[in-house]
């Protein structure tokens, strides 16, 4: 289990804030306006703050993997895996609003403005739970192919698409009805799906198949299939560039296609295990969260190079932008906490080059063996070499 | 092993499907990880015969057997 995070982490940012005064965010902004005017460095009061900055750490439950934003509503909803349940977030106040239970395992989301639907697909129950999102009441609960553990969404032609990994297969689900009604064969470890809406296409990432399969959104023949990386994990399409984004999650790359000709473009290194990936509402940024690094990389979406990286909680999941605000929303899996980033497209300070472990002593331990229950100690192999590896059943 | 609920259960169904046969030692309370600043799965941690740390991270299959050819190469 990962290590409690502690209750005085949790600052909601504007709880102090009187009613009518202006909060946080709007001085900051004006901060920045002023900085960037006429009036030039005054002193203190026109100091400028040109970097990120970690907003609040919301507790959201266990496990948390995917979360999606109803900027209407100001509210984040948050899979929490482990816990079989959503959370929905308000914004305003970093605050838990409700909590709802779906099937078991939830990990990804989607949230149906018109309807004010959320979806969840639960892997553990091959289950596609439906919510209202603004009180979590259950609605119906659709099963679909075995581990669903992905979902897509095309509002216009009001459907939601799953990727059953097991099965590998595409359950396709009317989101009116609230009905299942088609398949598409895809590949073993279909997940996550994206939809080109211009194109009318979805593209979903096959994890152990290292590809990805074309569909029509509509009439749901397929059309093909790409090549991805070693573990595609997450697929995203960024309408302004025309370009598909591919999480490799066992390369720790990012690789971009082109929409329009379905050729790989080029693939951009980031940390280990990029697993979440979503784009900012004007195309410019890419945020990927690296699960095995407890980091959120930037790119520029333009040069396709990494402009920053974000620490953010332990094993980020993935993440969304809050349109209203620019904000980052990101789920931390390890931490069971919603990390939410004023200004995201702005640096912060660097992290340092070597992990601060390096060059020291391992810290001794004594745990037990999973298989045996027998305590195992560092004294037990003092004078050999050897690796200890901390890994996931995602 | 980073899971939140039934940890030992959900270790030993990882370790059978995936063939491992090592030893898989289990950090309930997340203690030790935090000790050794781990912040994401998966993490690999290399230790020399002195017991030092000389590599964290190291995930990419290239990266890891590059750094344990260069360690064993050692005297």
């Amino acid at each position: 289990m990962p290590p409690a995070v502690p209750g005085d982490l949790y600052r909601p940012p504007f709880e102090s804030r009187p009613p009518g005064q202006p909060d946080g965010m709007d001085r900051m902004d004006r901060m920045d306006h002023a900085d960037h005017g006429a009036s030039g460095a005054d002193g203190p009061a026109c100091a400028a703050d040109l970097t990120h900055r970690i907003l609040a750490r919301v507790p959201v439950g266990m496990g948390p993997e995917a979360v999606v934003v109803d900027p209407v509503g100001g509210c984040a909803f948050v899979a929490c895996s482990r816990s079989n349940g959503v959370t929905a977030v308000d914004l305003e106040r970093a605050m838990v609003r409700w909590r709802a239970e779906t099937g078991r395992e939830p990990i990804p989301l989607i949230h149906d403005a018109p309807t004010g639907r959320l979806f969840s697909a639960d892997a553990r129950s091959d289950t596609v739970t439906v919510l209202r999102a603004d009180t979590g009441e259950r609605l119906a609960q659709v099963r679909v192919g075995e581990y669903p553990s992905g979902l897509g969404y095309h509002p216009g032609l009001r459907r939601v698409y799953s990727g059953d990994t097991a099965a590998g297969t595409v359950s396709v689900l009317d989101v009116d009805r609230m009905e299942l009604v088609g398949t598409v064969p895809a590949e073993l470890g279909a997940g996550s799906i994206a939809v080109d809406v211009t194109r009318g296409r979805a593209y979903v990432a096959n994890f152990m198949s290292a590809s990805v399969t074309v569909f029509d959104a509509q009439t749901l023949q397929p059309l093909g299939l790409l090549p991805a990386g070693n573990g595609p994990c997450k697929v995203v399409v960024n309408p302004v560039a025309d370009h598909l984004y591919v999480a490799n999650s066992l390369q720790g790359t990012v690789m971009r296609i082109s929409l329009a000709t379905g050729e790989a473009i080029d693939e951009l290194p980031v940390e280990r295990a990029p697993v979440g990936l979503c784009v900012s509402p004007d195309g410019r940024w890419i945020y990927v969260c690296n699960r095995g690094a407890g980091t959120v990389s930037v790119l520029d979406a333009a040069s396709g190079r990494e402009s920053h990286r974000i620490q953010v909680e332990q094993a980020p999941g993935d993440c969304a932008v809050d349109p209203r605000t620019g904000r980052l929303l990101v789920s931390n899996a390890g931490a069971g906490t919603l990390t939410i980033v004023d200004r995201p497209w702005l640096s912060g300070p660097a992290p340092a080059a070597t992990h601060p472990l390096v060059g020291r002593p391992l810290p001794a331990f004594a745990l037990p063996d999973a298989h045996t229950g027998q305590v195992r100690t560092t004294r037990e192999w003092a004078e050999k070499k050897y690796v200890i590896n901390f890994f996931a059943s995602w | 092993m980073w899971e939140s609920v039934d940890a030992a259960t959900e270790a030993r169904n990882f370790a059978g499907i995936w063939g491992i046969d090592g030893p898989v030692l289990l950090d309930e309370t997340g203690e030790y990880a935090a000790a050794l600043g781990i912040r994401g799965v998966p993490t690999n941690v290399l230790v020399d015969a002195h017991g030092i740390v000389r590599g964290v991270g190291l995930t990419a299959p290239q990266e890891l057997d590059e750094a344990v050819d260069a360690l064993l190469a050692e005297e």
